[in-house]
């Protein structure tokens, strides 16, 4: 019987099925680090039309001539709630739910690309990581959809139907990619709260937090999607998520320029 | 008639998920059941691997891929194959380490090294009926089955730019052998056999010990509690099966040992056998 036939490398020997990565030296280096990744929520923004989008959509456009690369993921929100909903009835596994799940963002992501197309809008599709230094330095604004491509391979969560990754997994995977140093999310309130503020009236701010007093808080309800307080600790290049309130005006534009508005979760 | 609602400046569908957090666990609890609908229960799904078969070359290949064509004359067994990416993945992981890719950049990598062996395959396979199928065609499949078309997945799974960042260490967790796991979940295919150049797993890595001891049986709980020091499958793909509903029980067996994978297809205990006991 032949042997294998090994092409000699630092990981020829290794089984690669556990964490082993022979004696490489990993010095990662950032993609394209002066990006600002920013997620346009979908529940909290979108669902709202034009009153909520229009002034955020403005101080994208303002930030872009100020000359800020900018990069827009645009999130689901209540048509994704609604098929959800079908689907868990229907006992749909988690990597159907996933699949359908990708739909609403793109469509919302087609919606903002077509208001920002006179701004130099243009949508992206997630393999288009390649083309976005031609479209920045071109001037244009990417718009993608959030949702990240795992579809019929997304991991069941325990005790759960619902695809533990969705947009804002996405966008901060995204921001990982790319090497920004942070992730920002456009919501429709000031970021963390020690409650649901919507249900709750007693429900206090909280404006920066680390992922550690953030999980021994063991809170019932998130501001972002759990996968994203997990993965954050471990991250190499996106060591922070800002929720900013879309609401608000001059918050988009000043997160954008890098202020600390809003509620900031670090690693 | 399914109403729009107002009132809080948003417009929502009316839904039992509507206005709710996704993030709650009170309220995704609610979607969940013990089962999931099945889709394809009675086909097979057989992963070929890539440094321990493609990697020994034609000696270990055309007998194997005689074997598989043979199955398919002889039973009509609804099967679906893949394919590992071996030594070439690990040259590309080795290169790109160095260069300090990201994580998601070396995981948008991989994939072209297996789809290599997944042509070669195809070409050994062709004359006996095998295509190539697109990622997610899977709503295919019904007419590959009952055509006697033998179809060749895409193993790695589509994480591509966006593969989390590991939890320990600095390689893509989520590999060929995790891919294959999830087809075979979301697909609830009835059999999900791996094949590799040893017959199974032992209690240590029998390339380096002559007394390693061969385990013929084993459950998944048992696995996850005692891990062997080398395994022969990614930990990523013990990990998702921890918490998934639908795969049952997985096989391992020695594709240099003609008639294992057909035992296997037939039901019988060859190689080793993991089974999921929890729900």
């Amino acid at each position: 019987m032949n042997e294998r036939k090994v092409i000699e490398s630092a990981l020829s020997g290794a089984t690669l099925t556990g964490h082993d990565a022979g004696d490489v030296n990993y010095q990662p280096i950032a993609i394209m680090p002066d990006v600002k990744v920013v997620k346009i929520g979908g529940q909290s923004v979108m669902d709202r039309g034009r009153v909520a989008l229009f002034p955020i959509l403005d101080e994208i456009v303002a930030a872009r001539k100020e000359g800020i690369q900018v990069v827009v993921l645009v999130g689901g929100g209540t048509r994704a709630r609604h098929i959800y909903s079908i689907a868990s009835e229907l006992e749909m596994p988690v990597g159907v739910m996933a699949t359908l799940g990708k739909y609403i963002p793109m469509q919302n992501a087609r919606m903002v690309q077509m208001l920002l197309a006179k701004h130099g809008g243009i949508y992206m599709l997630p393999d288009d990581f390649e083309k976005l230094p031609l479209y920045l330095q071109l001037g244009c604004v990417p718009v993608m959809s959030g949702m990240p491509p795992f579809g019929y391979w997304e991991k069941r969560e325990k005790g759960s139907r619902i695809p533990p990754h969705r947009t804002d997994a996405g966008v901060f995977l995204s921001a990982e990619f790319l090497g920004a140093r942070r992730a920002i999310f456009i919501k429709d309130e000031d970021g963390l709260y020690t409650d649901d503020p919507k249900k709750n009236p007693a429900a206090t701010h909280i404006p920066r937090i680390s992922v550690a007093d953030l999980v021994a808080r063991d809170l019932p309800d998130l501001v972002v999607e759990r996968v994203v307080i997990e993965y954050l600790p471990r991250a190499r290049a996106c060591k922070e998520l800002q929720i900013v309130n879309g609401t608000k005006p001059g918050q988009v534009l000043a997160a954008l320029r890098g202020d600390d508005v809003g509620t900031i979760i670090h690693a | 008639m399914t109403k729009l609602v107002g009132g809080d400046g948003r417009t929502h569908i009316t839904s039992p998920l509507m206005r709710e957090s996704l993030q709650d666990r009170r309220v995704v609890a609610t979607t969940d059941s013990d089962r999931d609908v099945h889709i394809f229960p009675d086909a097979a799904l057989i992963g070929i691997g890539g440094q321990s078969i493609f990697d020994r070359g034609k000696d270990a290949i055309l007998p194997l891929v005689e074997e598989i064509a043979a199955i398919k004359e002889r039973d009509g067994k609804k099967m679906v194959l893949a394919v590992g990416g071996g030594t070439r993945v690990r040259h590309t992981l080795s290169v790109a380490l160095d260069l300090g890719l990201p994580v998601g950049g070396i995981a948008q990598l991989i994939g072209a090294m297996e789809e290599l062996n997944a042509i070669l395959l195809n070409t050994l396979l062709a004359k006996h009926g095998s295509m190539p199928m697109q990622r997610d065609h899977f709503w295919d499949l019904p007419l590959y089955f009952a055509s006697g078309i033998l179809p060749i997945a895409i193993s790695i799974p589509p994480y591509h730019f966006w593969e989390p960042p590991p939890e320990e260490g600095v390689l893509p967790q989520h590999g060929s052998d995790f891919g294959l796991f999830q087809l075979a979940e979301v697909l609830s295919m009835g059999q999900l056999i791996f094949v590799k150049d040893q017959d199974g797993l032992y209690d240590r890595d029998p390339a380096h010990h002559p007394d390693a001891r061969h385990i013929p049986r084993i459950t998944l709980e048992a696995l996850l509690a005692a891990p062997p020091p080398t395994n022969i499958l990614d930990e990523a793909l013990f990990r998702a099966w921890a918490t998934a509903k639908n795969v049952r029980r997985i096989q391992i067996v020695n594709g240099l040992k003609p008639g294992m994978l057909t035992r296997a297809l037939h039901g019988e205990d060859v190689g080793t056998v993991i089974i999921k006991e929890t729900p």
